[in-house]
């Protein structure tokens, strides 16, 4: 699934190795959501929200719409 | 041509060998020492068991008891395996289930055959007994889990 988690990083100047610590995940965790290889579980996405200050739905595109 | 083909040999090597080396490093956050400390004495003790079950020793409860004595290790060995599946996150429980939905029936394929071909044309104990066959068991199981890995890069 399409995701802005890239951009959302970068704005804040975090490393994938940053971001996954912050979320208690391992860094192929993040790796392989922001290369569209694995979608997040729905507490994940939602840890990411929280994190991000930002809804699922601005974070995670949904291209079926 | 040849050399375009070295290239890329060379390229998926280091992809394999970057692969191997990410594993191992997680396997070391998840487990710490732990898993590897228990393996190597499981293995010392399944070697050390083989060695004297080559040796003439009479007595079949004393050979018996020799043959289980790496079942108590292996047992911890995997069980602490198992309880650092609570340790991994989701994407590394996954990798750890699709490696076993892999490897659980190609196993089940190769026994099948295997036990088959033994009816068929009585295969050599020496090269197909159980002793060397259950080797293809957590073959299978990393073959599962390198599949997995590079799905998810």
């Amino acid at each position: 699934m399409k995701n802005r988690l890239k951009v959302l990083r970068a704005e804040r100047d975090w490393s994938q190795a940053d971001l996954a610590e912050r979320l208690s995940v391992s860094r192929q965790t993040i790796n392989a959501i922001e290369t569209e290889k694995y979608d997040p579980s729905l507490p994940l996405a939602l840890k990411m929200g929280r994190l991000f200050d930002q809804c699922v739905e601005k974070i995670f595109l949904d291209t079926e719409q | 041509m040849v050399e375009r083909m070295v290239a890329e040999v060379l390229k998926n090597s280091k992809h394999v060998i970057d692969d191997a080396m990410e594993a191992v490093g997680q396997t070391k956050r998840v487990y710490g020492a732990r898993l590897l400390v228990r393996g190597l004495l499981w293995g010392a003790v399944y070697v050390a068991a083989r060695w004297l079950l080559e040796s003439p020793i009479e007595s079949r409860a004393a050979r018996i008891g020799i043959a289980l004595l790496p079942t108590p290790f292996m047992a911890w060995y995997l069980w602490t395996w198992f309880k650092g599946m609570s340790r991994m996150d989701e994407l590394q429980r996954r990798i750890e289930l699709e490696a076993l939905a892999f490897a659980f029936p190609v196993s089940l394929v190769f026994l099948a055959t295997l036990g088959l071909l033994d009816v068929a044309i009585a295969l050599n104990p020496d090269d197909f007994s159980l002793r060397h066959t259950w080797l293809m068991l957590p073959m299978l199981y990393y073959m599962g889990l390198w599949k997995a890995q590079r799905r998810y890069q």
